[in-house]
């Protein structure tokens, strides 16, 4: 097992954002976390990253634990080869080869755009970001890694370009880049088509399942089409809680899923207005992209539990 | 996202280092700094020439003297070393007077045979190293409680810190029978210059500096304080190498790249706090040499004028006209603020010198909104230099936020010695 987090619960006062979640991931696994605005996924993340420090529970990470499933998963649960980072922090988590990208593009804005995949990439070649008296300009082996990098994420060309001056795509694009570029064992994506046009959803999908095929991969996103589409497994978290966990299809026909995506907040009014906002939910969660992903941002500014 | 295909960039990232045009690059790449070391150099023998010319009145009246640019030298260290941490890790140190001042009374104390464990006579240079060793100590000791803050309150614990020291050391009766007024050198000049070797040593300070008669037979006399200016030039100069070499290591990215975006800096992997822990106590070591070669050269310390939180206030405006974050720039707005002070002052020529000699007698005494014009000038003029420093810190804080050298490095849009020589050649063409 790649990733095993047992009974783990954040709680902020008197709300539970993240509520006894056990979650595994294989190695090589793409996995999407799915829930209503306000789930806990961003906050789950945030746990997973040492951003945020579980009030309970446990997660153990094993970066050595492979890709053949059987053998594995066998050996990691006996012998304990995993290593504990319920209480590790955010570089902590980044060195034991979990790397995230933000749900709000979160860069080196005043650098170049080479520079943010590079400085990311010194970070993981141990004692390299302790050498004083060295120029920066020897270690070609960053540069080399970084300008790799760019041409994987399409940004090549862009390469000395300041990056606040990219367009909002490239921006997302460079977020994967940079974390790639800790050339981690577990990837986590959080909603990396967020504001980006429908043209250019096609160009983050096509880059996150790149990146999938050398990666275990853990997405956070909105796009259901996209979600049904490219993920090996859904993972459902409603109120804090994980109420499914299977294949696409499997997910898809769940009762709970359905419940908690289409009535789950029509409950408390009458039956007309849940029934209104049925049809309004599936036309804008499942059918049509753009409206997620507005959807998304609009929960943002109202405040997901972070 | 078409660009997939397209050649990789074609400036190519990593510049040749060891290839066999390295030395002309490096050359190149230095043209400007050797300019700068080459006009320091020639400045005071400019200077002296100037005064025995016709235009001495006016080159007493608007250039520096040698006194004024000696204090360019520590201060412009000083402020770049304040510059080093706070305006590449984005953490203003707002107590960074506590290094100048340990680095100050280090050297005066260990001169003095009171610090336990160095005797008398050890020679400046290894005490002034000493000394700011010991600040560096003191950085992180600062440094591991205020960086638990951000921002604003790091600012104001650092301050804190600076001002509980200064008191200290105000009323510290060990330091002199009066501590409110600091400590003096009893013995020998300080020499800078390699330890126990007397030939390559010189001796700094005013009066007990040594002077150099017709130097290297070429007819040239040097005055002590001519001395002391290149002797402490020499510190400056190896500091400032020092501080953009490390600026220019995978260190110094991690320190710009918590400047930038210190939780993504964390997220990638970089335990920020031992990096700023670290940055700090760099850059309290330089501080602290700025300070030694402040007491060398002044040969008596005092708390106002070392440990004061005005002495930080100092770095921080010729830091802010200079440009944060270019590491130079200080030593420019340094320079242009001691060039104010010298012109407004009459401690040496000063325009308002200039004016009550020159100008005639009716003119002075003409009436200026129902004052004398020499009234006028003796009071608004005449060492006034705080008040229209001020006025020019509050312009350059709106108009020029990115200081002289930073709005430079926008317009040549990059360094100064990469981009100079690429527009002079689009001039001389």
């Amino acid at each position: 097992m790649l990733l095993e987090t047992e009974g783990l619960t954040k709680r902020f006062g008197g709300i539970t954002a993240v509520d006894g979640v056990d979650f595994a991931l294989e190695t090589g696994e793409l996995c999407s976390i799915i829930g209503p605005n306000g789930a806990g996924k961003t906050t789950f993340f945030n746990l997973l990253t040492g951003v945020l420090e579980p009030s309970d529970g446990r997660i153990r990470f094993d970066p050595e634990s492979g890709g053949d499933a059987g053998g594995a998963s066998a050996g990691a649960d006996g012998t304990g080869s995993a290593i504990d980072i319920t209480a590790a922090s955010p570089d902590e988590t980044a060195l034991a080869g979990i790397h995230r990208s933000y749900q709000i593009t979160n860069l080196f804005p005043t650098l170049s755009v080479l520079e943010n995949v590079r400085v990311a990439a010194q970070a993981s070649r141990g004692s390299d970001s302790w050498k004083l008296w060295r120029n920066v300009a020897d270690f070609e082996d960053h540069y080399a890694e970084a300008t790799r990098i760019l041409e994987r994420i399409g940004l090549a060309g862009e390469a000395e370009t300041v990056t606040q001056n990219l367009s909002h795509g490239e921006k997302r694009s460079l977020e994967i880049g940079v974390a790639l570029a800790g050339n981690p064992d577990l990837l986590l994506l959080d909603e990396p088509t967020a504001g980006v046009s429908s043209e250019g959803v096609d160009d983050v999908v096509a880059l996150i399942e790149d990146v999938a095929e050398d990666h275990s991969v853990m997405l956070i996103e909105h796009n259901m089409e996209v979600v049904m589409d490219i993920s090996d497994r859904i993972a459902v978290l409603h109120r804090g809680e994980l109420i499914a966990d299977g294949p696409p299809e499997d997910v898809r026909g769940d009762e709970a899923v359905q419940e908690a995506y289409l009535g789950g907040y029509g409950r408390e009014g009458s039956e007309a207005a849940g029934d209104g906002s049925d049809d309004e939910a599936t036309d804008g969660d499942v059918a049509d992209g753009d409206a997620a992903a507005d959807g998304g941002r609009r929960v943002r500014a109202g405040g997901e539990p972070r | 996202m078409d660009e997939t295909d397209a050649p990789v960039d074609e400036s190519d990232p990593i510049p040749p280092s060891t290839a066999t045009g390295g030395l002309r690059e490096y050359l190149r790449d230095h043209a400007v700094h050797a300019a700068v070391i080459f006009g320091f150099l020639l400045y005071p023998l400019a200077y002296e020439a100037l005064l025995a010319t016709p235009a001495a009145p006016f080159a007493e009246a608007f250039l520096p003297a040698v006194t004024f640019m000696i204090v360019v030298l520590y201060m412009g260290l000083f402020a770049m070393s304040f510059d080093f941490v706070s305006g590449y890790t984005g953490y203003l140190s707002f107590g960074h007077a506590a290094f100048f001042g340990t680095g100050a009374y280090f050297v005066v104390l260990a001169a003095n045979g009171q610090v336990p464990g160095v005797p008398g006579g050890t020679p400046f240079m290894i005490t002034l190293l000493l000394g700011a060793v010991v600040a560096g100590l003191l950085a992180l000791v600062i440094g591991s409680v205020s960086f638990r803050l951000t921002g604003v309150y790091f600012a104001m614990i650092t301050l804190g810190f600076a001002q509980v020291i200064y008191e200290l050391i105000r009323s510290w009766g060990y330091v002199s029978t009066n501590p409110t007024e600091g400590a003096t050198v009893s013995g020998d000049a300080l020499a800078i210059g390699v330890p126990y070797v007397d030939a390559l040593s010189l001796d700094v300070g005013r009066l007990t500096g040594e002077s150099v008669e017709n130097l290297l037979g070429l007819g040239v006399d040097l005055s002590a304080t001519v001395v002391s200016y290149y002797a402490l030039g020499i510190v400056v100069v190896v500091c400032y190498f020092a501080m953009q070499r490390i600026i220019h290591s995978p260190f110094g990215r991690v320190m710009i790249a918590i400047r930038e975006n210190e939780e993504r800096a964390r997220a990638v992997g970089y335990p920020t706090y031992r990096f700023k822990l670290a940055a700090f106590a760099v850059s309290g070591f330089f501080g602290a040499i700025a300070g030694g070669i402040f007491a060398a050269y002044s040969r008596s310390v005092a708390p106002d004028g070392t440990f004061y939180f005005l002495v930080t206030a100092d770095a921080l405006i010729t830091t802010i006209i200079g440009g944060f974050g270019t590491l130079a720039g200080p030593i420019y707005g340094t320079l242009f603020t001691q060039g104010l002070e010298d012109v407004l002052s009459t401690e040496s020529g000063g325009v308002a010198t200039l004016l009550r000699e020159r100008l005639p007698e009716s003119v002075l005494q003409a009436d200026l909104f129902g004052i004398s014009l020499e009234l006028f000038v003796n009071t608004a003029v005449d060492g006034r230099a705080p008040l229209y420093l001020g006025i020019v810190f509050v312009l350059f804080v709106l108009f020029v936020p990115n200081g002289i050298l930073g709005t430079l490095r926008d317009r040549l849009g990059g360094t100064v010695g990469k981009r100079l020589p690429d527009h002079l050649r689009r001039y001389f063409r």
